[in-house]
């Protein structure tokens, strides 16, 4: 039953193999062709390209509307972290601590809006955004708040703190379920002991749960981050389409806008590297600054 | 369990699952054209002729399919097919036609026939690339069914790129505004002549319906730019002017003329005409808004009616007019938007492809055109008045658009590049939410011009 050499390493490339062909050809190829694209004046519409070097790249420093965009994506990632992990945490001590009979209906329901695509989710938001017809509107003007409605998805000033409602009511769910993975795996021991130790339910949060789930907190942050940056074009394309005056343009939306309803593919390309280098630079910057010791009690 | 661990086996199967992943995952580039044929995926480089001369092969066509459906195309090439019976129609068509067909394009193999309409489609873009067939010669030697030649007989003549003819104009559209006539007659509101008269129109629409009277789409501010603007510009500054600043040239933008007719927005924005939401509606959200009568106009084309025919309120009569912008005493004016069939440069099957174009330009099926559309087709002499199939606004609009007392034709040189007009429009939507003034947005628009021109 002991396996040669031969027939281990066999094993080895019949797992590895066709997974990193499948890396190979999904992932580096365009990552690599995007680069090779960033350094040509191309419409992306047909076979005539021309070698510009680093056109694309003095472009891209020169253009007023990259700052915004970056500004943008960074907004919706602080708000986003903050808005899903303090809601997901709450959600996860909650729905596991407080011995909350309903708990798995909850689980389900908080869970659902991660099973609707995030395209859905943009059509139905644009509805309870919408100025006349709207939910927010509408409840706004029932509780006497007339003053505080607006065209919420088409003024300048409202427009991108609207895109951070739908984006995070989209995401708890998956990290609640994450944080309630990590906090049933808490023994109760520890909390029986703090309790004997005299600590409220507030001191057990800190001292407990949250030093013993920072791995899955960390992890959350990083995934947030991440898919913010890669993903939030998304969102942003389906409810505002950048607009009103490029004010929710966030990287992925004006690179779409770049490459193909502007037909500057090779700029377009070279915003996707852009878009690389800030999100490897922030998820590096982010593990540094997220690094800590290990709890264990 | 050694037997399991086979060495060959696995590197077989192996093989054979990364066989069947790259055929999965592989695209010819023809998947989800929504209506197209099934047998779509046939490019085989047939011959465009046989032994006796006659057309014969596969003849690819991409049309794209919005607001004017498809019915029309599919009677043309019904008709062709008949009088071709040796030609096999491929069809590619669909409201994503063009990012489908992209690959194609991308990779020199292109359909033989193009129409040029829709999100995703560029003829100025195309022409750059080199993509599009030169017809200058070609298209001299065509007539219609009566005898007449085509060029002379289009309303409006070919576009030309360095004076050179890349595309035929099939459809004539134009922007103007649309209003419930149903609405007006029943409040007596008044139809404008003019800039005042719109004004004053809107105040008593204001007023009588507690509504924003005019709406368009903020998700698209080219739309107010072609449906609005180009007509104001036109009429303040006739042709000149619109190529001056179509094609960006240097002070066109800044000019006293452009400036007075931006302030005619600005005044319309702090006078509160415009739909407060607007910023964030799209295509069908702005007229959705219009329909419902939460607004009283919007400036789009002829699509309106078909491509909102499901959702007409009942009692809901369109009535429509050339954007009224110009001063009083001024005819409308209106400038043509349109959709454009070509013949790619590298057409497998140009003959088949020629061939298809010199069919469906007749006087007959500009008629039918109108008929399944709504819309104009771009040939003169098509007497649309005895027909009970077009719909009377049509016809109006037609009996206006001939009345040069009435209605002044302004022609653009060629459509307006997206790397000017995003800008542009992004900055005219600040205006129309009142962020800028008239002055900060043709510094703006001068700005962007600039840009392009480098």
């Amino acid at each position: 039953m002991v396996q040669s050499k031969k027939q281990k390493y066999t094993f080895l490339a019949f797992c590895l193999v066709p997974t990193f062909l499948m890396f190979a050809v999904f992932t580096l190829y365009p990552l690599f062709s995007g680069l090779y694209f960033s350094f040509f004046d191309w419409s992306g519409s047909s076979q005539n390209k021309e070698f510009i070097g680093f056109g694309n790249y003095i472009k891209l420093f020169h253009d007023a509307v990259i700052p915004n965009t970056i500004i943008h994506d960074y907004f919706l990632v602080v708000t986003k972290v903050i808005g899903i992990m303090i809601l997901a945490l709450f959600f996860a001590v909650a729905l596991t601590q407080l011995k909350i009979k309903e708990a798995p209906f909850y689980r389900i329901v908080f869970f659902f809006p991660n099973i609707m695509s995030v395209v859905v989710i943009g059509i139905l938001w644009t509805f309870i955004y919408n100025p006349s017809m709207g939910l927010i509107n509408s409840g706004l003007e029932f509780i006497g708040l007339e003053n505080w409605t607006r065209p919420w998805l088409g003024s300048e000033t409202w427009a991108l703190p609207s895109l951070v409602l739908p984006s995070i009511w989209a995401g708890i769910g998956l990290f609640m379920l994450m944080l309630m993975g990590g906090i049933s795996n808490v023994s109760k021991s520890y909390y029986e002991a703090a309790e004997m130790d005299g600590a409220n339910q507030w001191q057990q949060f800190w001292k407990v749960t949250l030093p013993l789930v920072w791995p899955q907190i960390k992890i959350s942050i990083l995934y947030i981050v991440i898919t913010t940056l890669n993903g939030s074009f998304v969102i942003v394309q389906v409810m505002t389409a950048g607009g009103p005056n490029n004010s929710t343009h966030v990287m992925g939306s004006y690179l779409y806008q770049q490459a193909f309803v502007q037909y500057n593919f090779g700029y377009g390309a070279t915003i996707g590297v852009m878009i690389l280098v800030l999100s490897l630079i922030t998820v590096l910057l982010l593990q540094f600054l997220m690094r800590r010791d290990k709890v264990e009690y | 369990m050694n037997k399991l661990f086979n060495g060959r086996r696995f590197l077989l199967i192996g093989m054979l699952l990364m066989l069947a992943l790259v055929a999965a995952c592989s695209s010819d580039g023809d998947a989800g054209d929504g209506e197209a044929d099934g047998d779509a995926t046939e490019t085989s480089s047939t011959p465009s002729t046989d032994a006796n001369g006659e057309i014969s092969g596969d003849l690819e066509i991409q049309y794209f399919v919005g607001g004017y459906g498809d019915s029309w195309w599919k009677e043309v090439i019904a008709d062709f097919k008949e009088a071709y019976p040796d030609v096999n129609v491929i069809e590619h068509a669909g409201p994503n036609i063009n990012d489908e067909m992209r690959s194609r394009w991308i990779s020199n193999d292109p359909p033989d026939v193009v129409y040029i309409d829709g999100a995703g489609s560029s003829e100025t873009q195309m022409v750059e690339d080199g993509q599009l067939m030169d017809l200058t010669e070609w298209v001299e030697g065509i007539e219609l069914e009566g005898g007449d030649k085509l060029v002379d007989s289009f309303i409006v003549q070919p576009g030309k790129f360095d004076g050179q003819i890349y595309s035929l104009p099939l459809v004539f559209d134009t922007w103007g505004t649309w209003y419930d006539r149903a609405l007006f007659e029943e409040n007596g509101y008044e139809v404008p002549t003019d800039f005042e008269s719109f004004i004053s129109s809107m105040e008593e629409i204001k007023a009588g319906e507690n509504i924003d009277p005019l709406v368009t789409s903020g998700q698209h501010p080219y739309y107010f730019l072609r449906g609005m603007l180009y007509p104001a510009f036109s009429a303040a500054g006739g042709e000149e002017l619109l190529a001056d600043l179509i094609t960006g040239a240097e002070g066109a933008w800044t000019s006293d003329t452009t400036l007075e007719v931006m302030k005619k927005v600005e005044r319309l924005q702090q006078e509160g005409m415009f739909d407060s939401g607007l910023g964030a509606l799209n295509h069908t959200q702005s007229q959705m808004n219009f329909l419902l009568h939460e607004n009283a106009f919007i400036p789009v084309g002829f699509w309106l009616p078909n491509e909102m025919a499901n959702d007409i309120p009942e009692g809901f009569d369109f009535g429509f007019i050339p954007s009224p912008m110009q001063d009083p005493g001024e005819p409308f004016a209106i400038v043509p938007d349109l959709r454009p069939l070509a013949i790619a440069e590298n057409a497998e099957n140009p003959d088949a492809a020629k061939a298809f174009v010199e069919f469906a330009f007749t006087r007959e099926y500009a008629m039918s055109f109108s008929e399944h559309t709504g819309a104009i087709m771009n040939i003169t002499e098509v007497d649309l008045t005895e027909n009970e199939n077009v719909p009377s606004y049509l016809t109006e609009a037609n009996a206006m658009i001939n009345d040069p007392e009435q209605v002044q034709i302004y022609e653009k040189p060629h459509p307006m590049s997206a790397d000017l007009e995003t800008p542009i429009g992004n900055a005219l939507m600040s205006l129309m939410l009142g962020n800028m003034t008239a002055e900060e947005f043709v510094e703006e628009a001068e700005k962007a011009a600039a840009d392009y021109r480098n």
